[in-house]
């Protein structure tokens, strides 16, 4: 078997077809990843700490070290592989090298402050909730921002 | 520019897959626990369904994982074919060893609790390696 590099995607037209249908998947996982989170922890972040850390009043239990880490052990899974795949892509656009950075950037420190501070949340509180909330949707929104400019991108043969 | 952005992508995957790893690791150890006996019961308890629900998710992602951390290595120069072979076919042999262990400890063969923890370890030792011998060509190449 033979395998052919290119160096424009636009030049390859099923390597081009396999890479829009990619970025539609990826782009339906994560509005399906923050609708789950939605279901989960709820839409607000007094919603997401009474989901993680409890309420007495309510009697509802605050989630064990266990159950948090095999929730964002799990989570994990399908974001590393999503990031790898955008980000992937996003190198190649035109964009400038400071663009690039700075998404690669606020992409990754989304990623991995995400797990980290939910994981925390036993110790940090509220606090560990609030930033694991927001660097949740700090990665998704980017993410899916970066992967539709991708997918605009590639849809005018400029990829 | 363009190359030195994937060797940055590179290096951030391979810390994601570590970090992946460390919390799978301390997953284990606070569900199930480091000592024979305790893998034997955790895993002997399961239904087959209940293991096979285990093992998809790892057999799709550690395929995934090693097939591209293995391909950063196999990129090397400067590192002989038969370090990458012996990397390449060691890792899997381990992970399919690791996960079949399960399934023979909850077929009432309770000594394989033992295999789990050898090939374990042995994987997390030799990928731990592997992600040095990564880490430390691709700093050279971006220093």
């Amino acid at each position: 078997m033979k395998f052919n590099a290119t160096k424009k995607l636009s030049d390859n037209r099923p390597l081009r077809t396999v890479m829009i249908w990619m970025l539609l998947t990826l782009i339906t996982a994560m509005g399906l990843n923050l609708t789950a989170k939605a279901i989960d922890y709820g839409t607000d972040p007094a919603q997401w700490e009474k989901s993680i850390l409890g309420n007495e009043a309510e009697f509802a239990d605050p989630l064990s070290l266990n159950e948090l880490l095999l929730r964002v052990h799990t989570d994990l899974f399908a974001l590393i592989l999503i990031f790898i795949l955008v980000a992937a892509l996003a190198v190649r656009t035109s964009h400038s090298l400071r663009v690039k950075m700075g998404f690669l950037t606020i992409t990754l420190t989304g990623l991995i402050l995400y797990p980290l501070s939910l994981l925390m949340t036993p110790w940090l509180g509220s606090g560990g909730v609030f930033t694991a909330a927001a660097a949740f949707l700090v990665f998704h929104g980017f993410m899916i921002v970066g992967a539709l400019d991708i997918l605009i991108t590639l849809l005018r043969g400029k990829l | 520019m363009h190359h030195r952005l994937l060797r940055i992508l590179a290096l951030a995957f391979v810390a994601l897959v570590i970090l992946q790893s460390l919390l799978g690791g301390a997953l284990f150890f606070r569900s199930v626990g480091i000592g024979a006996d305790q893998i034997v019961s955790h895993y002997g308890d399961k239904s087959f369904h209940g293991l096979i629900e285990v093992i998809l998710p790892h057999a799709l992602f550690i395929g995934i994982a090693l097939m591209a951390t293995l391909h950063f290595l196999a990129f090397i120069p400067t590192l002989g074919v038969a370090i990458k072979q012996f990397a390449t076919h060691a890792l899997f042999l381990l992970f399919f060893l690791d996960q079949s262990s399960v399934l023979l400890i909850a077929a009432g063969w309770s000594t394989a609790a033992y295999l789990k923890i050898i090939a374990f370890i042995g994987f997390e030792l030799l990928l731990g390696w592997v992600w040095y011998l990564i880490f430390r060509h691709t700093l050279k190449e971006l220093v």
